[in-house]
């Protein structure tokens, strides 16, 4: 009895520093399978999404606990801005405002002539885009990506996929909601391509992000391409995401190595992509179905064309002429087999994510 | 299982989870040491008992949720780390302050490679050296801490 109790008395004495549980072996093997299996949930088969909306919303408290003393900092150096600062700065968005509301009359009659236009020439009406103004929280937190969180989510009526821009130029777009906020992959993001035309001669491309030193790069353009150190882009609205004719990014650097079919061409965003603090959000409704009909019409007769013509013209990859200035929506008689070219390969990149990002996690 | 510790243990846990979410950016967010996982690191020094890897794991998530990256990919990370330093705490104990921190900074690096791993997987850029400096100001924290008469464990060298 003395000799079971001394027993018990042996197996109780460990203490609790020594009590452990399952091996940590057996532990890493448990957790590492479940983060694999959690990690090809999300990044496969996107299952995880409501479940990460609903935790982020769990996070949101400590999300403005974290924000609070930085706020705090901008509340209090804005309350001792002094008097004359803020008289000058009244004054020039005075100015502004007059300039801009010159501007906007210039834009409503041109509205009513482009409306009119496009009755005459029966095609549908141009795209009227809403836009909601959001103030980013805070850059994303993932060094490999460029990202930031603004401050309206799904509670706001975002809605993945929308386009973000600030007064300068495009600044990404949103891909990702959560209930009270929602990411937004920057334009200088590895994974976000947006299309975009050179101002100067609407040369159609596309832009991808450089992911490290906020540049975008314009790649698989060749080497005679028509594109010249600070030649503007603009987006061409082609894809149903972005509006038509914002600014994106500047030309900085074109190089052309010998050993390489494609130019490396360097440029730099228009847009305010770490500086500013508002940005607008800017939907599309049903921006696809338009856009499509409108470039088949186009093709359709020039396919035609094409063939009652001579055919040795070779089909051309997208090399830039200067003649090529406008839009493919006005163009009518040159070069119409060209044309047919170059809106080919246009319409082969997917257009129908509106709705989804163009970046893929 | 002391309550109080239980209770330091979340404290430290979640303070260490604000400083994550703190505005982070620029060079700040390059160089910005991983809070969470030293907290995890010492807690699994100190309380063995009471923060395991599953801890690590859990911890894991909630940064994935932070980051706003794969879910898991820290998750996984923290794992492993946490496997390593629940694997040699006992000898760990009986280091002096400079070999605890060889070995601290070991397991920072065991994390950022683990990440640096799945990130490549998935298709990012590499980041250069300058991807590990956060493990350098890690443990530079780490010895700050030491320093101030946090604890850790490790003996100093006289004893």
């Amino acid at each position: 009895m003395a000799l079971r109790f001394n027993h018990r008395l042996e197996q109780q004495s460990a203490p609790a520093f020594f009590v452990r549980g399952p091996s940590p072996l057996a532990r890493l093997a448990f957790f590492s399978a479940l983060s694999l299996a959690l990690m090809a949930a999300d990044s496969r088969f996107e299952y995880l999404n409501s479940v990460r909306q609903n935790l982020q919303a769990l996070l949101h408290p400590l999300q403005l606990l974290a924000n609070a003393p930085s706020r705090l900092y901008r509340d209090t150096t804005e309350y001792f801005s002094t008097h004359e600062y803020l008289l000058s700065e009244n004054r020039k968005l005075k100015q502004n405002a007059l300039k801009q509301a010159v501007e906007l009359q210039k834009l409503n009659t041109l509205e009513l002539e482009n409306n009119n236009l496009r009755q005459l020439l029966q095609t549908n009406k141009s795209i009227v885009e809403t836009s909601v103004a959001a103030e980013i929280m805070h850059v994303g937190r993932d060094l490999f990506t460029k990202k930031i969180i603004v401050n309206r989510g799904a509670s706001h009526n975002i809605a993945a996929g929308e386009a973000v821009v600030d007064a300068t130029g495009v600044i990404g777009q949103v891909t990702r909601i959560y209930p009270l906020s929602s990411e937004v992959t920057l334009i200088t993001d590895k994974s976000l391509a947006i299309p975009i035309q050179v101002e100067r001669n609407g040369l159609r491309a596309i832009a991808f992000g450089h992911g490290r030193d906020n540049t975008l790069d314009l790649p698989y353009l060749p080497t005679n391409v028509d594109i010249q150190r600070g030649d503007k882009l603009v987006t061409s609205g082609i894809d149903g995401v972005y509006p038509a004719g914002l600014a994106v990014a500047t030309v900085s650097q074109i190089e052309i190595t010998p050993d390489s079919p494609f130019a490396r061409i360097i440029c730099v965003p228009t847009g305010g992509v770490e500086n500013h603090k508002q940005v607008l959000l800017v939907s599309i409704p049903h921006a696809v179905a338009p856009v499509e009909t409108e470039i088949i019409t186009l093709i359709k007769p020039d396919a035609k064309n094409k063939k009652s013509e001579i055919k040795p013209i070779p089909i051309k990859p997208i090399v830039a002429k200067p003649e090529m200035t406008k839009p493919a929506a006005i163009k009518v008689e040159p070069a119409k087999p060209k044309l047919a070219s170059e809106t080919k390969p246009i319409l082969a990149t997917p257009p129908n994510n509106t709705s989804k990002p163009h970046a893929a996690e | 299982m002391p309550p109080s510790k239980l209770k330091s243990i979340y404290l430290s846990l979640i303070i260490a989870f604000v400083f994550l979410l703190l505005p982070w950016s620029g060079f700040a967010l390059k160089i910005r040491p991983d809070f969470i996982l030293l907290a995890i690191i010492f807690w699994l020094i100190r309380a063995p008992n009471l923060c395991n890897v599953g801890t690590a794991w859990f911890l894991g998530l909630f940064v994935d949720l932070a980051t706003g990256g794969i879910f898991g990919q820290f998750a996984l990370a923290y794992t492993i780390t946490a496997f390593f330093a629940v694997t040699y705490q006992r000898r760990l104990v009986l280091f002096n302050h400079t070999q605890q921190l060889f070995y601290v900074f070991l397991l920072l690096m065991i994390s950022q490679i683990v990440l640096l791993i799945i990130k490549t997987f998935s298709g990012a850029d590499a980041l250069g050296w300058s991807y590990f400096l956060p493990s350098i100001l890690g443990v530079l924290l780490w010895r700050v801490a030491v320093i101030f008469g946090l604890n850790t464990g490790g003996r100093s060298r006289g004893t």
